[in-house]
Parts: C-alpha cells; structure tokens; sequence
C-alpha cells in the first residue's frame, strides 16, 4: 500500500501524458480545415491559350463546391472546403518543374494537378513519381507518361494521342476514300501531342489493303506561323485531302494562309476548329471554316452528363463569372471542369487521402462516370480512352455537324466543300 | 586557393547541407546549376571580355550528350556525364573559328550556333537518334540525390578552377590578354591559344552542367535544353554580381535568383514587371556589378 502511495503521483502524471498523446493523434485524425489541391498554370507564354481556360474552368468548380460548403470527402464523413493553390509557371518547364516541387514539398497539397500541355505536363511526371504522389493530368496526352510502371498518374479530360485520332483515320480509310478522297496529305507540328497523332494516323493508312495514299508528309516546328509556301508545296503534290495537325496558332495561321493563297483541295481537315470553336471563328471566320473537317467534342455534341453541368450550364457559368473579353469558353474550358468533376468524385471515394486510396478511387471511376465530354474511362497505365473524339464538318454558317462514325452522324460528309 | 577556401568552399557546404531543412530539391538544384553556369560564363566573359549570348548551347549539348549516352550506349550516369562534358567541348572546338569575331558580333554568331545546334537536335529527320521534337526521358537513371550530390562536386571544381584563374599565371595571362590584347602578345603571352583554352574549359563547364541537369530532371524537350532564358540568367546573374571575381557571381545567383522565385511563386503577375525594371536598373546604374561597390573603396573582392 506503501508503495502504491509512493508511486501514484508518477502515474498519474503518466496516464495524462498517455492520455494527452491519445487525444494529440486523435486530433490527428480529425478533418482538416480544407482540402489542398495544387495545381499549375501557364499565365503567358505559348500555352497560355490552352491552359488559362483549364485553370479559369477549374477555379470555378472550386468557387461552386465551396458556395455549397465545400466538397464531400468520404474519408471524414463530411464536406470540407477546398483550397486552389495555383502557381504560373509562364510556360517554361524550368519553372514548372521548380513549382511542382513546391506545391508537394512546401504547400504539402493533397491533390496534385499538372499544367495543361504535354511539354508541361512532362516535367511534373517524374517528381510526381519520385514522390509518390498521383498526379492528376488534365490534357497532358503524350504517350510517353503512361507506362504500367508508373502507378501515379491519370489523363483526365482528353484522350492520349495514340488513341483520339481512331475515328479520323477510320473515316479517312471508308467514307472519304469512297468520296474520292484517296490521296492525302499530312502536314503536322512536331510536338508531342499532334506528332504522336500524326504517327498513329500514318501507320493505320499504310496498313495493307489501305485505299487511301499518302502524298504529302512533314513535320514543322510548333513555332510555324506562316503556311504559304508549304501550302504550295502540298498543292504541287496534289491531294485530295489536307490533315493539318497543329495547335491553335498554327491552326489558325494555316486556315488563313490558304484562304489568301487561293488553293483548293477537295477535303481540309484541322485540328482545332471543333476544340476552341470561338476562338477559330474570330480569327479566321465561318467562311474560312467552311467545308473544313475537324474533330467534334462535348461542344458539338449533346451529350447527357449524369454528373455535372451541361455545356450549355458551363458555358452560361464560366461567361458569367469571366465575362467578355476574358479567356474564350471552349473544349479547354470543359477540360478543366471535367478536371473538378473527377477530383470531386475521387474525394467522395477515397477512403484515405492518402496516395494509394486516391489512386485506388480515381481507378475505381473507371467506365462509370459520365460527364458532358462522355464515359471517363482509364486504361491500366493511367491513359484515358473513353471520351468520344467523332468527326465533324463546318456549314457556311461556322456551325458543325458530326459526320462520322454513322452511329453519330447528324450529316453527310461533302468532299469537295468550299 | 585562398579564394576557394573561404568563398567557395563554405557555398559547397551550405548547399550540401540546405536539402536537410529545405525539401524543394529542385530548387536547390537550380541555384547549384545556375552557380556552375554563372562560373562558366565567368571563366570566358571575366576574364577574356568574350560575351557569349549562345552559351545555352553548350548547355544543351551536355544535356543531349548525356540523354544519347544513356540511350543508345548504355551508360551510367556518372560515364555519361563525362561524355556530356565531351559533347560540349567538341561543339566549341567546331565553333571555335567565331573567337576572330569580337564584341556585339561575336554574342549574335554565338547566339545562332546555338539555335543552329538546337534546330539539329529538334528536327524530326532525327527522331531515331535525338528522339528530334518529341524529348527524351531517361527514367532509368532517374536519381534525383545522386544527381544533386554530382552538381555539388562539379560546383566545387568549378570554384576551385575560377579562383585559380583569378590568381594562377593562367588566369592573369587571360586578363592581361583581355585588357590590352596587343601588349600583351608583345610581352610574349599567347593571346589566341590562351582564350581558345579559356573558350573549352567555359564549354566544357556548361556541358557539365547540361548533363547533369538532364540527369536530374531526366524528361525534357529540345526546347527545355537550349531555353534561350538559361543564357539570360547565366550572363545577368553574372554581371550583377561583378565578372572576374569569385563572389560576384554567386552573389549574383543568390541574389537574383533567389528574388526570380520569390517573385515568381508570390507574386507571378508582377513577375516580369519587377525583374525586369530591377534588371534595367541595375545596368543603369550599377554596370560593373555589386563587386564593382567594394572595389571602388579599396576592397579586394576575392
């Protein structure tokens, strides 16, 4: 008894300090404050066009869960405030590189988001990696960042390059060769996402048994803002059709140069017209786009959402809370949402958020959610292949209709469209 | 050695032992990349008075000597980072010849090499080899510590060799040839040859540093490479902080650059509005460098 009194005191103090550690990890536990997402931008520079609407898009989302308390987190029961930490990495991947760092390391965000882009995008994989942090990648399609060994990353919003362009060299191969469009000419800027695009189209139409021909073939530095000698020298060649795969400057600059240089071609196909509409019509105008074949995306089609807004809600959202004059609405726009959407879904899935159960709940959404650009659907190595890329062609009116693959067509292709 | 030990040596060991309280590495990185690279610039624009706005060049061959090495031989980073220094130093032998230029000629004949040089390594036609426009990635040999610790020993040579050619026979030769190039052939110095040595050792630095910033962030484009802004940095990093001294330009680098991201991650949107007056400023009015403040009183600025 005499002992028990001598040593209680020391107890005592022991259970409290036991106690005060219990309650220190339980506290621990508890929800924290707000859920940290980093994310990068490009502010200037060459990809601000496509990633400015992603970053405004995305900012939106943040800004609506918040106004409703914040975003439904399964791994506390509760809807917890999101916190945007965005930084502008002015389109140099130096910078980008030393920001993602930062956001994982110093700002210790639970969500990583890379910038918009491939050359972006390719500096954030490896860091993401080396720090075994999954790295969300809104438009970032290059081939070369899903491996099966690289368990940490997932393309959200647009297909990975070797796949999006299936339905292009599909309708190139039966419906325009059937129209006579049987040589074409391939004309792309040499970047990660068009070029990896115009390999897989080279290869399917060298396939054995291929009707169609190719007659013009080169690659041109992204940096490209004058067409007119090659559109020359693609006439000397002469196609029936013309791919111009580019970003939306080259676009644009090859739209205008063949409307200055008076050539014709039977068929015109383009990257961007379908993606940032808007954009493509005030610089090059609906006669420009007239007859022009583009890929067709959540804009041109109706796509039923079962989560989300509709393009046309997006679209009436974002005009608002940017207004005229700001970063035009288009496919990047609907990128970024899309970008919300899956980090919204992750978070109401996700047992922990620790890496591995964020991965394991991004995965698990695979083939069951539909958002307003389709079926979000992710391949083992983190490649997305659901989202529907059809083929379009543009009235006089600056308005597309899909004309390929049949079971989404609203219209009839016409070769030989002004 | 003096200068070394008491400047350069203590930077070494700060910068070995900041990744223990700071985790942004690649932050670390970049200002032990960019303190090689300003010491490069230093060793051809300090002492011989040749500015070259093309340096990025020899950088970039580095980073794609480095890339080709591990990709088509095999190599261990630590080969490849000579055969990256190696690509560097053939390019400069090949360019040479632009030494007979001087001054404004001889930056813009520079700066064209190296675009030249980057439009090789970019073009498609190369695809099989350069992987052209598409960037490498060298996920094999991805070690982001060892790479740090590798930009730390070629750091240390670097000051080591900078601050020998402040005081070493060679370096003075350099400068006399710099100052006044035709007394300076008549007192029997080898003017041409001297600054053809002090052209490759600057070569070789960057190559140096382009290989092993290629090991580090092990994914990059040709653009990343030959970033025309590597040049900028280097040669504003170096003027600021005052050329031909050994503290001028890691004043440089830990001034500015440490302002670059200050800036750059607090407040982007003023981003280029500040740098850019700060940088007008100092030229304006303070064209020889910080160094040039202290020297005026009588300092001698190791």
């Amino acid at each position: 008894m005499a002992a028990w009194q001598k040593w209680w005191p020391g107890l005592a103090v022991f259970t409290v300090v036991v106690a005060g550690v219990l309650a220190g990890g339980a506290r621990a536990d508890e929800a924290p404050a707000d859920i940290k997402i980093g994310h990068l931008h490009a502010g200037s520079g060459p990809y601000a066009s496509i990633s400015m609407p992603v970053y405004d898009s995305l900012k939106l989302w943040v800004e609506q869960q918040n106004a409703n308390g914040g975003a439904f987190v399964k791994a506390y029961g509760k809807k917890i405030p999101l916190k945007l930490i965005s930084y502008d990495d002015q389109s140099n991947p130096g910078t980008a590189a030393t920001l993602t760092n930062q956001l994982i390391t110093q700002d210790k965000v639970d969500l990583l988001v890379c910038d918009s882009g491939s050359v972006l995008t390719a500096v954030s994989v490896p860091i993401a990696r080396e720090h075994k942090m999954f790295l969300f990648d809104p438009t970032g399609t290059g081939a070369a960042f899903f491996s099966k060994d690289n368990p940490y990353i997932a393309l959200l919003a647009d297909p990975v390059s070797t796949v999006w362009p299936r339905y292009l060299w599909e309708f190139l191969k039966s419906d325009a060769a059937r129209l006579g469009a049987k040589r074409v000419a391939l004309l792309y800027s040499t970047n990660d996402f068009t070029g990896t695009q115009a390999n897989s189209i080279r290869a399917a139409l060298k396939e054995p048994g291929s009707p169609v021909e190719i007659v013009f073939d080169q690659g041109v530095p992204t940096s490209t803002s004058n067409y007119s000698v090659l559109i020359d020298n693609i006439a000397a060649t002469n196609p029936d059709m013309v791919l111009e795969l580019g970003y939306v400057g080259n676009d644009i600059a090859f739209l205008r140069n063949l409307q200055e240089s008076g050539q014709k071609f039977k068929g015109v196909f383009t990257l961007y017209p379908g993606i940032e509409t808007n954009v493509l019509l005030k610089n090059v105008g609906a006669s420009g786009l007239a007859g022009v074949f583009s890929y067709v995306t959540a804009l041109g089609l109706t796509l039923k959402p079962e989560i989300g807004m509709t393009v046309e809600e997006l679209r009436a959202a974002f005009e608002k809370a940017y207004g005229e004059g700001g970063v035009e609405f288009g496919w990047n726009a609907i990128a970024g949402h899309v970008t919300g959407l899956v980090i919204g879904e992750t978070l109401a899935h996700a047992d922990s958020l620790s890496q591995p159960d964020l991965r394991r709940a991004v995965f698990g959404l695979s083939g069951k959610l539909k958002t307003l650009v389709g079926t979000f659907e992710l391949r083992d190595d983190g490649a997305q292949i659901g989202e529907l890329t059809p083929i379009g062609q543009f009235d006089a009116a600056g308005k597309i209709a899909v004309v390929y693959p049949p079971e989404f067509a609203t219209a009839k292709p016409v070769i030989g469209a002004p | 050695m003096r200068d070394f030990l008491s400047v350069g040596l203590p930077v070494v060991a700060i910068f070995a032992l900041l990744p223990l309280v700071y985790a942004n590495q690649l932050l670390l990185f970049n200002f032990v990349l960019f303190l090689i690279l300003a010491q490069g610039l230093n060793a051809i624009y300090g002492f011989t008075g040749y500015l070259p706005f093309g340096y990025v060049g020899f950088f970039g061959a580095g980073a794609y000597g480095f890339a080709l090495a591990v990709m088509h031989l095999a190599a261990p980073p630590a080969l490849a980072l000579l055969l990256a220094g190696l690509a560097a130093l053939v390019l400069a032998m090949i360019l040479t010849p632009l030494l007979r230029l001087s001054g404004a000629y001889f930056a813009i004949a520079n700066l064209a090499a190296a675009q030249a040089v980057y439009q090789v390594i970019a073009n498609p036609a190369l695809q099989d080899i350069t992987k052209g426009p598409y960037g490498v990635s060298l996920a094999s040999v991805f070690a982001p510590r060892a790479s740090y610790g590798a930009a730390l020993l070629i750091l240390a040579g670097v000051l080591a060799l900078v601050a020998w050619l402040r005081h070493g026979r060679f370096g003075l030769a350099l400068q006399a040839g710099r100052d006044d190039p035709v007394s300076a052939a008549m007192a029997g110095i080898p003017v041409v040859s001297s600054r053809i040595i002090a052209w490759l050792i600057s070569a070789l630095i960057a190559g140096l540093a382009g290989g092993v910033f290629a090991w580090h962030i092990s994914v990059f484009y040709p653009e990343t490479a030959f970033d025309l802004s590597t040049s900028i940095f280097a040669i504003v990093f170096t003027l600021f902080g005052g050329a031909a001294t050994l503290s001028g330009p890691i004043a440089g680098v830990i001034l500015l650059y440490g302002l670059y991201n200050l800036i750059g991650i607090s407040v982007p949107q003023y981003f280029q509005l500040i740098y850019g007056a700060l940088i007008v400023g100092l030229v304006l009015f303070l064209p020889r460098g910080l160094a040039s403040l202290l020297q005026r009183r009588g300092v001698d600025v190791p």
